[in-house]
């Protein structure tokens, strides 16, 4: 459903596309991501045929809120050599990690545009609205936002209650803390952030028995304790974690949704929001 | 000599008796301190559950992991009859983490129960043979020092090489893991895991103590008190692959614990491997359990790992050994 209407907004933006000539003449035809991010921006405003490479992560469905979209597009590991070979009009890159090639790139005379890391639902629709107008594709960009605010505005009134608090807890023991996109997510779907209330004693991780001592209304994981094989994910599958889950609520909420500021950050505080109206219809 | 000896022997029960004292104690620290004050009001069962889930385990892996290494360090020490022989400095700990990262990114230890431990072992025991056949009996400190740096760095450079291939995407800090050991949030089906073939390499090595102290005699002298030269590296082969394997396979590297503990206690054991091997496994327990402790106590302020804090406490003391080394060599 929400698919389809999201394909005729694009139909409709193409057909608004090509009844506008001139544009077309001078919009990039072959654009180049350097960031997982501005992957999926890239690949839901622009046709393929345009996009000369993304990322390895775009197609990964663990990270990745579009990896069936992203398949089949050629990659890059991101090294200057390779995205010059490539011979690209545009080349988006995220604020982190690439500063190197982006420098060297740019030196080359190559038009490199670096795409804001959105720490807030707001900074959401400006990503948007940079890469649609990067790449020639504001209306398209357009719809992606208006879509995505009317998915917001649906998301119902909450309880006058007390609001329940969460905690995003990952691979590693780490917890998103204030400030991250992660955080505006549980905010919006009307929660607050539980990592606040620990001593967060190392960076971002939280001790199992912090979150066993004053446990959230609601326990997030990052991913199925069983996705991970490793041993940093062994905190995933701590018999701890599953005598948690059997006595609160807890849902696990993956990175591909909340892991990038793309308007798909919206399914991931739609899924706050129905975890909330459980707890609150639990409590009356 | 022989009035040391003649010292050492009631000595013996004291300081056995006196290091398990202090073996218990930091267990009971360890159990005791933590992040969460237990005494204070818990929303239900939270305390029971912190203290069996969390803590237990944590404690009992660092007593089992402790004994291990400082055993291990201590029965290397004395077959080589070299003081800087150490699990992970001659690579035992190293060829453990690389078979434990091999059969969790080969889908192994997903598949198969044991195989994470069992691959971790094999590992360590590979490693082992390889340092030695590289060095010998005979090749002195300097060249047992070139071999373990050659097979550890070969076994860290393929734990990197395995995670980088598998695509993980948290390789990084899973080498960070593996190379910079943790006893953080482990979990009591890990000690399960883990503690069988700790105990039962600890329990070769503890075998070990005749062989040992009749080989400081030189390889013929014991051979004619009947002490089986090839059994005995066996024995320290296999003892060592298990306990530190199996170490190694829940908790990554922690290293320096089995060279401390060792030259820490010798002088309080009349120079006789055979009383140093229960003396070091005892003194490898406390001093993980602390080192543990002490961690939690300062945490609040730093990101610091056991792994780190041990190799903190360990390089001075290498430092210190080449000094005590090259003045004896000038004297």
């Amino acid at each position: 459903m929400l698919r389809r209407s999201l394909a005729i907004i694009g139909l409709l933006a193409a057909a608004a596309f090509w009844i506008t000539p001139g544009r077309a003449a001078d919009a990039p035809r072959r654009i180049v991501s350097l960031d997982l991010c501005t992957d999926q921006l890239l690949v839901e405003l622009v046709p393929r045929e345009r996009i000369a490479a993304v990322t390895h992560l775009a197609a990964d469905p663990t990270v990745s809120a579009i990896p069936e979209k992203a398949r089949g597009i050629l990659v890059t590991h991101g090294g200057a050599e390779d995205v010059l070979r490539l011979d690209p009009d545009l080349i988006l890159a995220g604020p982190f990690g690439v500063r190197g090639t982006v420098d060297l790139l740019q030196r080359l005379g190559r038009r490199v545009v670096i795409v804001p890391q959105p720490q807030e639902l707001a900074g959401v629709r400006a990503a948007v609205q940079t890469v649609a107008e990067a790449v020639g594709e504001p209306a398209k960009g357009a719809a992606l936002i208006a879509d995505f605010d009317r998915r917001l505005a649906a998301l119902g009134r909450r309880g006058d209650g007390p609001q329940p608090t969460a905690v995003i807890y990952q691979i590693g023991g780490s917890v998103s803390g204030p400030g991250s996109l992660a955080d505006a997510a549980l905010a919006a779907g009307g929660f607050r952030n539980a990592a606040t209330g620990y001593r967060l004693t190392r960076g971002g991780q939280v001790p199992l028995e912090l979150l066993l001592a004053s446990p959230p209304d609601l326990l997030v994981l990052s991913s199925a304790p069983g996705e991970y094989r490793t041993v940093l994910a062994d905190n995933l599958r701590h018999p701890a974690i599953a005598i948690l889950r059997r006595e609160h609520a807890s849902i696990e909420l993956p990175w591909r949704h909340w892991l990038c500021g793309t308007p798909h950050i919206v399914d991931a505080v739609e899924k706050l929001a129905a975890a909330r109206a459980g707890i609150e219809a639990r409590a009356r | 000599m022989t009035r040391a000896r003649a010292n050492a022997e009631p000595n013996a029960r004291l300081l056995l008796g006196a290091l398990a004292a202090a073996a218990a104690l930091a267990f009971v620290l360890s159990l005791a301190i933590g992040p969460v004050g237990l005494g204070r009001d818990l929303p239900g069962d939270a305390a029971a559950l912190i203290f069996r889930e969390i803590r237990l385990p944590r404690a009992v892996l660092g007593a089992l992991v402790g004994a291990s290494l400082g055993l291990s360090g201590a029965a290397l020490q004395g077959y080589l009859r070299n003081p800087l022989a150490e699990p992970s400095l001659v690579g035992v700990s190293g060829g453990a983490a690389l078979g434990a990262v091999l059969t969790i990114h080969l889908g192994l230890s997903a598949a198969v129960a044991l195989t994470l431990p069992l691959g971790a072992l094999v590992g360590a025991a590979l490693a082992m043979l390889a340092v030695v056949a590289l060095a010998g009996n005979h090749g002195g400190p300097v060249t047992l020092i070139l071999a373990g740096l050659a097979v550890s760095s070969i076994a860290t450079a393929l734990v990197s090489l395995a995670l980088n291939v598998s695509q993980n995407p948290f390789a990084t800090v899973e080498m960070v893991f593996w190379l910079m050991g943790s006893l953080a949030d482990r979990s009591l089906p890990q000690v399960w895991l883990a503690a069988p073939f700790m105990l039962a390499g600890i329990g070769l090595l503890l075998l070990l103590g005749r062989a040992l102290d009749a080989l400081t005699l030189g390889e013929d002298a014991a051979r004619s008190l009947g002490i089986d030269i090839g059994r005995t590296r066996t024995m320290v082969v296999a003892g060592t692959a298990l306990s530190v394997g199996a170490a190694t396979a829940v908790t990554g590297i922690i290293g320096f614990v089995g060279l401390i503990v060792p030259h820490a206690l010798r002088p309080f054991t009349g120079h006789r491997p055979g009383l140093l091997l229960p003396a070091s496994m005892l003194g490898g327990a406390i001093m993980l359990l602390l080192a543990d402790v002490a961690l939690r106590l300062v945490q609040p302020w730093v990101d610091l790992r056991i792994g780190v804090l041990t190799a903190l406490l360990g390089a001075p003391f290498f430092v210190w050994l080449v000094l005590k080394t090259r003045s004896e060599l000038a004297g």
